[in-house]
């Protein structure tokens, strides 16, 4: 079974399908592979791109996730470009059209750091000083390796190809909407609405007295027809009666919060993911998906063609998201709680300063989960280190839509998010993620 | 007791009139002092300098940091209430790397020594008098590292003639494709028996700290460490309190007893009690989210529960005030000082980029927020002529010329260092208190000083650190208002209280114990 094929493919079979070279370790430990140079230039770039991501300030979730799809496509059209049986996603998006013809005469780790050491620099243009000066020091360590034994024709022409990929990419990203990012997202002024189950703000911070983005669900997506964000279910509406499911569900919040286990306060930070903290939530599943990568030694065709379809589901996820948050502009739980029930209330999370339905991270996490399982599996063990760094635990998952969920239902633990924002977000995810599933990596 | 002084907070002649704008004429040309902080990413933070008498004239001489070129020390030869002009002093230190300074007596021989901040080994200066300097890190036992020292604070611990001295160090210079993460170890240099420094122990977690003090923060006479730390680098961490026990290893506070988790890009403190509630509030310079911390009424000892009152304040700072760049701001050194001398302090905010970052201001003015009679601060850096549009980092807010008024250096990056005369018209009347005492804490580092006039009270801890890599001993300025002499007593660095004591306006006075 081809990896791109529609349904999904198990970890064993995807092994034994593509590996050529691979050996696998003993249960279910550290496959070790013959070298695979193209993928060691992918993991290092993104290892990078998950730094670069925490360290630049415009990088909230949404930006994150666009940057994390027009990465995934220059490694996927890269790939294509120099291996057979792969098959371009550039043409199935929405607009960008075909790219650089293939030559499968040049090398592939070299094509893909020309294109990375184009495309990096590129997407993350506004990082600040240390950014910069470590994608000039990545740009250098992984040129010499990836040209190394090449001829200077083949180094030449195969850095040339990854440029032109790169350029291609970016140009076409000029005219999604999703860039220049203004005053870290938030706009001067906001027209507040004046009903009791509008946003207001939550922080005391300045800047963010206005919501983050209101205008993304207007950048074009990726995968997603023109007019469709999986639309939602209005969430329940705003009621102070005590029987109202409002009430109830706020209360839920509230009521969890004062008895939360510690397991349920592990989670919930676990899956906070705060921008300029961490990797931000599109950046926790590529971290995911990068450790998985390392563990079972995925080949580079492989891990581009899922970090192009899952940059390309947490990216649309963000733009149906968005859509509908401002279009419902509903109430945090932290403003309902203090309003009604206990002025002193403080949720575990910090309030992330936006729209409360859908829950951002549980939309993105289902399209994940929608595009990683369709890749390998439903039943799919793997363990999630991705904040060993700062100290949390690793956690270990069953498979992807156990982690999905996990990751949804930490918002509510964290008091940030309402039970039905986190249900429905996750419908929304797999939506999303459905349309992306359907684009074609294998000809 | 210390609460009840809030109630002193009272209408009163001073605060009936109308405070005077303050205004400031640059004298960056005529002055003498030639210094720019350069170089490329090694020095994208740091950029101080210290005001201290290294000459013994009284008035303040300053040594600057150059970064990559030399830094610099200028003698001050400003006539009262003249023009400040200053010389270089031949033969003073110009070591190059230096990132900053802090004044203080380390030996207690009643000779300023300095304390240097470096990329790479950093050292202490000994006084010599008439602004000379010796090199004394093997004479004094002291292993000057090899970090990114971006912070410095210092302390007498009880029972010690010499100070307890913290360092904090930025990241692995050395790592440069994977930086983040790899913030390296902040010493903390206790003084053996005898004077001198024992190897140091390590303030573990570091989490790059570019500013640090030491702060008799809940009144318990213990002087506890807090850090300030940069989350661009760190991971895991967060802004940090050490409780300081004598003999004992620091040890942070606890989420359990109440220090809420809180991650800025932490880049200067400024110390003041500016509620009038007798406890020292916090002023934390981040990139657009600043804060004020006040220590609310129902905390208590040992339990350092704050809350952020920058907004209802007016001290958020946190995009420019003027020019038509709205992007959000970079704040570097703040410093509470009363500008106007109408009894309230006021606060200075050194801004600007970090270097080229797009997602921030480019043209990034200073901020000189004055407080009002009402507590809130209202913005006049553009009308006082100091909302400079250059990079600046480290700054010094004191008295240059002898005149009352509190003049301004700020230390900006790749551009010339600038220097400011108050020339405010209609000042308040003020005074400045110098302390002294016997032993090794000659300047009596540690001690609270209290003034306390018909319009309330005023209180300054007496400390060596915080600010952006910029650190100042001079005496401590007090602005009047319309009054003509105040009560002034000092609490001393033990605890004990000095008698109030009936001080005139207008001069120095030196309080000797």
């Amino acid at each position: 079974m081809g990896f791109a094929a529609k349904g999904s493919i198990t970890r064993r079979a995807l092994l034994a399908t593509g590996a050529a070279g691979l050996l696998i370790g003993a249960g279910a430990g550290r496959a070790q592979a013959a070298t695979d140079p193209a993928r060691d230039i992918i993991i290092p770039w993104y290892r990078l791109i998950l730094e670069l991501v925490r360290h630049t300030p415009t990088y909230s979730p949404p930006v994150a996730s666009r940057a994390f799809a027009w990465l995934g496509i220059t490694c996927h059209e890269a790939m294509a470009a120099t291996r057979p049986g792969l098959q371009p996603l550039a043409s199935q998006l929405r607009g960008v059209g075909a790219g650089p013809p293939a030559d499968h005469a040049c090398d592939p780790g070299a094509v893909l750091q020309g294109a990375m050491a184009l495309a990096v620099p590129h997407f993350f243009g506004n990082t600040g000083p240390t950014g910069q000066r470590a994608m000039a020091a990545m740009d250098r360590r992984i040129h010499a390796a990836a040209t190394d034994g090449l001829s200077a024709e083949t180094a030449t022409a195969s850095i040339t190809l990854g440029q032109a990929i790169a350029r291609h990419v970016i140009a076409a990203s000029a005219s999604d909407g999703g860039d220049p990012v203004l005053n870290m997202g938030f706009p001067q002024d906001w027209p507040r609405r004046d009903a009791p189950d509008a946003w207001v703000p939550t922080s005391g911070i300045a800047l963010q007295q206005a919501p983050l983005l209101p205008d993304w669900h207007k950048n074009r997506p990726f995968a997603l027809p023109p007019g469709e964000f999986c639309a939602l279910p209005v969430p329940p509406p705003y009621s102070d009666d005590p029987a109202s499911e409002f009430q109830r569900e706020m209360r839920e919040v509230y009521e969890v919060s004062k008895a939360l286990t510690e397991e349920q306060k592990i989670i919930a930070r676990f899956w906070s993911d705060d921008p300029m903290l961490s990797p931000t939530p599109p950046g926790h599943w590529v971290w995911i998906l990068l450790d998985i990568a390392e563990r079972d030694a995925l080949p580079a065709d492989r891990l581009a063609e899922g970090l192009a379809l899952l940059g390309i589901a947490i990216a649309d996820g963000f733009i149906a998201c968005w859509q509908q948050k401002y279009h419902h502009d509903y109430i945090r739980p932290v403003t309902a709680i203090r309003r009604a029930v206990d002025p002193a209330w403080e949720p575990l999370l910090i309030t992330p300063p936006f729209p409360e339905y859908p829950s951002g991270h549980s939309t993105q996490s289902g399209a994940a989960a929608a595009v990683l399982i369709h890749l390998f599996g439903e039943d799919f063990a793997f363990e999630d280190a991705t904040h060993v760094d700062d100290g949390l635990p690793v956690r270990s998952f069953t498979g992807f839509r156990e982690a999905a969920s996990e990751a949804a239902i930490s918002r509510l633990y964290g008091g940030i998010h309402f039970r039905t924002a986190i249900e429905q977000g996750l419908d929304q995810g797999y939506c999303v993620g459905a349309h992306v599933t359907a684009l074609r990596t294998r000809a | 007791m210390i609460r009840s002084a809030t109630l002193l907070l009272i209408a009163s002649p001073a605060l009936a009139d109308p405070p005077a704008a303050p205004r400031f004429a640059e004298e960056t040309a005529t002055s003498g002092v030639e210094s720019r902080f350069t170089g490329d990413w090694d020095y994208m933070v740091g950029g101080g300098g210290a005001g201290f008498d290294c000459s013994g004239d009284g008035l303040p001489d300053l040594f600057l940091a150059g970064g990559a070129g030399p830094a610099g020390l200028w003698r001050n030869l400003s006539e009262p209430g003249g023009p400040l002009r200053f010389e270089p002093v031949a033969d003073g230190p110009a070591m190059k790397a230096v990132t900053g300074a802090y004044p203080l007596d380390i030996d207690g021989d009643g000779i300023t020594d300095l304390a240097v901040l470096r990329v790479g080994e950093n050292l202490l200066l000994r006084g010599l008098g008439d602004c000379r300097f010796e090199r004394a890190n093997e004479a004094w036992g002291f292993d000057g590292g090899d970090g990114w020292t971006t912070a410095f604070a210092a302390t007498w611990e009880p029972g010690n003639d010499w100070p307890t001295l913290a360092f904090g160090n930025y990241v692995d210079r050395r790592e440069e494709a994977f930086p983040w993460g790899s913030c390296t170890e902040n010493p903390l240099f206790r003084p053996v028996a005898g004077g001198g420094y024992a190897a140091p122990l390590m303030l573990e977690p570091a989490h790059c700290p570019l500013s640090m003090l030491f702060s008799d923060w809940d009144r318990s006479g213990r002087r506890d460490l807090r850090v300030s730390n940069d989350r661009e680098y760190f991971k895991g961490g967060q802004e940090q309190l050490w409780r300081m026990e004598p003999g004992q290893p620091p040890r942070l506070y606890t989420a359990e007893e109440g220090w809420a988790r809180l991650r800025l890009w932490g880049m200067g403190i400024a110390s003041a009690d500016i509620t009038g509630d007798g406890y020292p509030d916090f002023y934390l310079t981040s990139m657009a989210d600043n804060r004020l911390q006040t220590f609310p009424p129902d905390s208590g000892p040992g339990r350092p529960r704050y809350s952020d009152i920058a907004g209802r304040l007016g001290v958020t700072a946190h995009r420019p005030f003027t020019g038509d760049d709205v992007r959000p701001s970079t704040a570097w050194h703040p410093q509470f000082e009363d500008v106007n001398n109408d009894g309230r302090l006021d606060l200075f905010v050194a801004k600007g980029n970090v270097d080229k970052m797009p997602d921030f201001a480019e043209r990034d003015p200073n901020n000189l927020l004055v407080q009002q009679e009402d507590g809130r601060f209202a913005e006049m850096a553009d009308s006082a002529g100091v909302a400079s549009m250059e990079i600046a980092r480290g700054a010094l807010v004191l008295d240059l010329n002898a005149d009352g008024l509190t003049d301004l250096v700020v230390v900006n990056r790749r551009t010339p260092a600038q220097i400011w005369r108050n020339v405010t018209d209609g000042a308040g009347n003020w005074l400045a208190v110098a302390l002294h005492q016997e032993g090794g804490n000659r300047d009596a580092i540690g001690s609270w000083i209290e003034l306390r006039d018909a319009a309330g009270t005023q209180r300054r801890e007496v400390l060596i650190g915080g600010g952006h890599v910029s650190g100042q001993l001079v005496p401590w300025h007090f602005g009047l208002g319309t009054a003509t002499e105040a009560e002034v007593r000092v609490i001393w660095p033990d605890g004990s209280e000095g008698d109030w004591q009936r001080l005139e306006a207008g001069r120095l006075h030196r309080i000797t114990r």
